[in-house]
C-alpha cells in the first residue's frame, strides 16, 4: 500500500487546502501592499477576530448537527446590552455582568433549541424569528442608545503587554482548541456528528437527536453571549446595532473551513481558518485601496469558490 | 379516455393473436448487489390482463420499473406493439403510452387532486387551464368510483385508500395503451377493489393491455386472463388463469424443489424466556401481538412486505409509540419492562434495520465510528473522553471476529461493500454486548459469500447464548436459520411453526391468509 510520492504530495496539499489558501492570500497582500506585512496589521487583525471566532465555533457545531442558527448576530448584541445594563444600572463588576450576558445567550439558544427540537418547528424559521426578537430586546435593554462602558470592559480587549494579543483573543483561541478537541474526542462530539450525518440511524443507535440539537443550540447561544462581551470590550460600549449580519459571516467562515451545510462534517479549526481568511481579506483589500462594494463582491466570490474547492476535494 | 390502440379490433378476441404483443420482454436481466432478474421473457397481448405473482424479492417490482423506464435492464430488450422500446425515464414511457401505478404512491400531498392528475402531462402545456383540468379530473375520478371527491381537494387530506384510487385515476387518465399496476389494491376494501377490477376489465375490452401485480391471489385468479409466476428472478410459468388454482400458484412461488436444511440445535424449550411480548399494539399494528423468544433461540418472523414485520421490531425496540401491551426482557434473571430505545440498548438489545442506507450506516463516517456509535461509553472514560487505543482495539477485534474486509478501521463506510457494511451493523451491537438481536432482513443486498458468513455468525451467536429475532422475506433463509417461525399476515400474527413442522408452502399460505 505505498502510494506514489506525487499522489502523496497531492493528498497532503488537498488535506490542507484551506490553510494553504490562507497563506496564499497573506502572501498576495504582502506583495500587493508594502504596509500589509506589519505588526500593526497583525495586531489589528487579531484583536478584531475574537467575537467572530466564537460565533463561528458555535455555528460549526450547529451546522455539523444538521441545524442552523441565524440568530447569533442579534443575540450577541442582546448580550452586550445585558452586560452593559448590569454594569451601569446595577453596578455589577465585569465578571458577574459577563456571567449574566452569557446566561442570556444560553437562554436564547435554549429557546431556539426547544422550539426547534421539541415542537418540531423548522430551525431555520425559529432562529430567523429569534434574530428579530433578540435584536428588538437589544434595543429595549439599551434604550436604543449605545451604552458607554469605557475602561472597565476594555481591559479584556486591550493587548497584553509583552504578548501583543488580548485576553479576549487568547480566550477565543483556547475555545477553538477545546471545542475541536470535544468534537474529535468526546462522546458528545461523536453524537453531534452522528445526528448530523444520519438522524434516523442515530436514533436507532440510541442517540436522541432532539436533545443533541438542543444542547448544541444552547452552546451556540452561550458563545454568542461571550461574543457580546468581546464585542463590548473591543468597542468600550454596548452597541445595540452590534453584530448585524454577523451570522452570515460566521456561516461563511464555517463553510470556508470545510463544514457541510447538510450536516455530519466539519471542523472548528477549519472554521477558525475561515475566520482568518475572511478577516485578512477585509483588511488586505482595504489596504490595497479596494472600495467597500468591490470588497463585498470579492468576499462573496471567495465563499463560493471555497465551496467549489471543497466539493472537488471531497468528491 | 380512448387509448391509442384501435379499440374496435382489439375487442375481438380473434384478432389478438395476429397483432404484435402490447409489450414483449426478451431476455431481461438485472442485478444490483445480487441478481434480481434472470433472462425474463414475457409477452402480453393487447386487450388482456396479465397477472404477475411471486414471493417478496422475486423481481416483480423491478420488472415493472424496467418497463416504465424507472430502472434500466442490464441485458435483454423490450418491444412495444412490435417496435423497439427502450425507455430511459418515466416521461419517455408515458409518451410511448405506458403508465405505471406504483406500489409506493407518487402523488404530491400539497397539490390538489386535479393538479396531481396533470403532473404526467403538464410539461406539454405551458399554461394550466383550470376548468379543463377540473373536468378531466372529475371524469377520471368517476372512473375509479371517487365521484364524490372534489378535484380541488388537497391530496394530503385523503385516506390511503383514496390516494391509491387517485393514483390509479391518474394512470388511467394518461390514456396509456399499457397499464402497469403494482399492488394497486393493497389499501383498498373489497368493494373498492371490485370496482377497480370492473374498470380494468372495461379498459382491457377497449384494447388496453394491463399488467397486474398483486399478493392477493384470489383477485389475480378472478381478474386476469393470463398469470405468470416469478421466482428468484425467473419466470417459472405462464398460463391462462382458468388452468390455475391458488394452491398451484403457491406451490410454484415457493418452488417445490427447495429443500429445508435442518439446523443442528438442541431443544430450546428448557431455556428461560428472554423476550416476552404481550398484547403489543401500535398505530401500525392494530391487532395485539404476543409471543416469546427463549434464550439461545433464533426466532424467525415471516410475512409479506407490509405485513407489519418491520413495525413489530421497531415497536419492541421502542422506536414507534406503543398504544398498548408490554415488552419484557430478562436481564440477568430479573424481568425488566422495555420502554424506550436507549433503555433497550442499555439492557442489551440491538436492532439492525432493514433499510441500511437510511437507518443503519453513517455513510460519510469511518468504520470505527459506525461500529462504536451505539456504545460510545465503552470506549470513553468517565468524563466522556474517547480513548483512541480502546476504540482501535475494540473495533479491530470485531473486524477480525466478523471478518469485515476493510483498509483499516477508519475507512469511510460508503466505500465498503454491502456485505461488509452489514457485518459492521452486527458489529455495532456486538460492541454493545447485546444479548438480544432484532434483525430486519439481515442479508438484504449482500452477496452470496457474505450471506453465508452472516448466517454462520448468527448461528455462532445463538450457540453462545444470545437470542435473535430475525425478519426475512426469504423462506429459505428463515428455514435454514430459525428454531421457530411466527408468521404475520396483514398485521396479524397468524401462525407459529416449530422447526420440525416447517413446510414452505404452509408458511406461504399462512402469510397470504389474511389477504382474502
Amino acid at each position: 500500500m505505498t502510494a506514489k510520492p506525487t499522489t502523496r504530495i497531492v493528498r497532503v496539499l488537498e488535506d490542507n487546502l484551506i490553510f494553504l489558501s490562507l497563506i496564499g492570500i497573506v502572501a498576495f497582500f504582502g506583495f500587493a501592499s508594502d504596509r500589509f506585512l506589519s505588526l500593526t496589521t497583525l495586531s489589528t487583525l487579531l484583536n478584531q477576530l475574537p467575537a467572530l471566532t466564537v460565533l463561528a465555533i458555535g455555528m460549526t457545531l450547529v451546522l455539523i448537527s444538521g441545524a442552523i442558527d441565524l440568530s447569533v448576530g442579534s443575540v450577541l448584541a442582546l448580550c452586550a446590552g445585558v452586560i452593559g445594563g448590569c454594569m451601569t444600572l446595577f453596578g455589577m463588576p465585569l465578571p458577574l455582568a459577563a456571567c449574566f450576558g452569557v446566561l442570556a445567550g444560553a437562554l436564547a439558544g435554549f429557546a431556539n433549541g426547544s422550539l426547534g427540537a421539541f415542537l418540531r418547528l423548522p430551525i431555520f424559521i425559529v432562529t430567523l424569528g429569534m434574530l428579530e426578537v433578540a435584536r428588538g430586546l437589544a434595543y429595549i435593554v439599551t434604550d436604543s442608545q449605545t451604552v458607554y462602558l469605557g475602561a472597565k470592559v476594555q481591559s479584556f480587549a486591550v493587548p497584553i503587554s509583552g504578548i501583543g494579543v488580548s485576553a479576549s483573543f487568547l480566550t477565543a483561541l483556547a475555545l477553538v482548541v477545546a471545542f475541536e478537541y470535544s468534537l474529535q474526542s468526546t462522546v458528545f462530539g461523536r453524537q453531534i456528528v452522528a445526528v448530523g450525518s444520519n438522524q434516523r440511524a442515530a436514533e436507532v443507535s440510541g442517540i436522541d437527536p432532539k436533545r443533541v440539537r438542543c444542547t448544541v443550540l444552547v452552546i451556540s447561544g452561550a458563545l454568542a453571549g461571550l461574543g457580546g462581551l468581546m464585542n463590548a470590550s473591543y468597542l468600550g460600549s454596548a452597541d445595540p446595532n452590534a453584530g448585524v449580519g454577523m451570522e452570515l459571516s460566521a456561516i461563511a467562515a464555517a463553510v470556508i473551513g470545510g463544514t457541510s451545510l447538510m450536516g455530519g462534517r466539519g471542523s472548528v479549526v477549519g472554521a477558525f481558518i475561515g475566520v482568518l481568511i475572511v478577516s485578512v481579506l477585509q483588511i488586505g483589500l482595504a489596504q490595497i485601496g479596494i472600495t467597500e462594494p468591490t470588497k463585498r463582491v470579492i468576499t462573496g466570490a471567495v465563499i463560493i469558490l471555497a465551496v467549489i474547492l471543497d466539493r472537488w476535494r471531497v468528491g | 379516455m380512448t387509448p391509442s390502440a384501435t379499440p374496435a379490433n382489439a375487442a375481438e378476441p380473434g384478432n389478438r393473436e395476429r397483432r404484435p404483443p402490447a409489450i414483449a420482454a426478451t431476455g431481461i436481466c438485472k442485478s444490483y448487489a445480487t441478481e434480481v432478474l434472470r433472462n425474463v421473457d414475457l409477452r402480453i397481448a393487447p386487450g388482456t390482463i396479465h397477472g404477475l405473482v411471486g414471493e417478496n424479492g422475486a423481481g416483480k417490482s423491478t420488472l415493472a420499473k424496467i418497463m416504465v423506464g424507472l430502472e434500466q435492464s442490464d441485458a435483454g430488450s423490450l418491444s412495444l406493439a412490435g417496435a423497439p422500446y427502450q425507455p430511459r425515464s418515466a416521461a419517455e414511457s408515458l409518451k410511448a403510452g405506458v403508465a405505471l401505478c406504483a406500489q409506493e404512491l407518487s402523488l404530491i400531498d400539497d397539490l390538489s387532486i386535479a393538479d396531481n392528475l396533470l403532473l404526467p402531462t403538464s410539461s406539454a402545456q405551458a399554461r394550466i387551464r383550470r376548468k379543463a383540468a377540473d373536468e378531466r379530473a372529475l371524469q377520471a375520478l368517476a372512473l375509479v368510483g371517487l365521484a364524490h371527491a372534489s378535484p380541488a381537494t388537497r391530496v394530503g387530506r385523503l385516506s390511503l385508500a383514496e390516494k391509491q384510487l387517485v393514483e390509479l385515476a391518474r394512470a388511467l387518465a394518461t390514456g396509456a395503451s399499457l397499464l402497469v399496476l403494482d399492488e394497486p389494491t393493497s389499501a383498498l376494501t373489497v368493494p373498492q377493489s371490485q370496482r377497480l377490477h370492473e374498470v380494468l376489465r372495461e379498459q382491457a375490452n377497449a384494447g388496453v393491455a394491463v399488467i397486474y401485480i398483486s399478493h392477493r391471489l384470489g383477485d389475480v385468479l378472478d381478474l386476469c386472463d393470463q398469470i405468470s409466476v416469478l421466482r428468484d428472478g425467473e419466470v417459472r410459468l405462464t398460463r391462462p388463469s382458468g388452468e390455475l388454482s391458488e394452491a398451484a400458484l403457491i406451490r410454484e412461488m415457493a418452488g417445490v424443489d427447495a429443500d429445508f436444511e435442518a439446523s443442528e440445535r438442541g431443544p430450546v424449550a428448557a431455556m428461560p424466556v428472554h423476550l416476552s411480548v404481550h398484547d403489543l399494539r401500535t398505530a401500525a399494528l392494530p391487532h395485539p401481538i404476543s409471543f416469546e423468544c427463549r434464550r439461545g433461540e433464533i426466532l424467525g418472523i415471516a410475512g409479506l412486505a407490509g405485513s407489519g414485520r418491520t413495525e413489530l421490531l421497531r415497536a419492541i425496540f421502542g422506536l414507534d409509540k406503543r398504544l398498548g401491551g408490554a415488552v419484557r426482557l430478562d436481564v440477568g434473571g430479573t424481568s425488566v419492562e422495555l420502554k424506550g430505545t436507549k433503555q433497550a440498548i442499555r439492557c442489551g438489545v440491538g436492532l439492525v434495520a432493514e433499510d441500511r442506507a437510511s437507518e443503519g450506516v453513517f455513510q460519510d463516517q469511518g468504520l470505527a465510528f459506525n461500529v462504536t456509535v451505539a456504545g460510545l461509553r465503552r470506549i470513553a472514560n468517565r468524563t466522556g473522553r474517547l480513548i483512541r487505543s480502546r476504540e482501535a482495539s475494540a473495533v479491530a477485534g470485531l473486524v477480525r471476529e466478523l471478518r469485515v474486509k476493510s483498509d483499516g478501521i477508519h475507512q469511510p463506510m460508503r466505500t465498503l461493500s454491502g456485505g461488509n457494511q452489514q457485518k459492521a451493523m452486527l458489529g455495532r451491537w456486538l460492541h454493545c454486548d447485546a444479548q438480544l438481536l432484532l434483525l430486519d432482513e439481515p442479508t438484504r443486498g449482500v452477496d452470496v459469500a457474505a450471506k453465508l458468513a452472516i448466517h454462520e455468525e448468527l448461528v455462532r451467536l445463538r450457540d453462545a447464548g444470545r437470542s435473535i429475532v430475525a425478519v426475512s422475506s426469504e423462506l429459505d433463509e428463515l428455514a435454514s436459520l430459525c428454531d421457530r417461525i411466527i408468521v404475520l399476515s396483514n398485521r396479524k400474527l397468524v401462525r407459529e411453526f416449530q422447526r420440525s413442522e416447517l413446510c414452505q408452502e404452509d408458511v406461504l399460505a399462512a402469510a397470504f391468509s389474511e389477504y382474502a
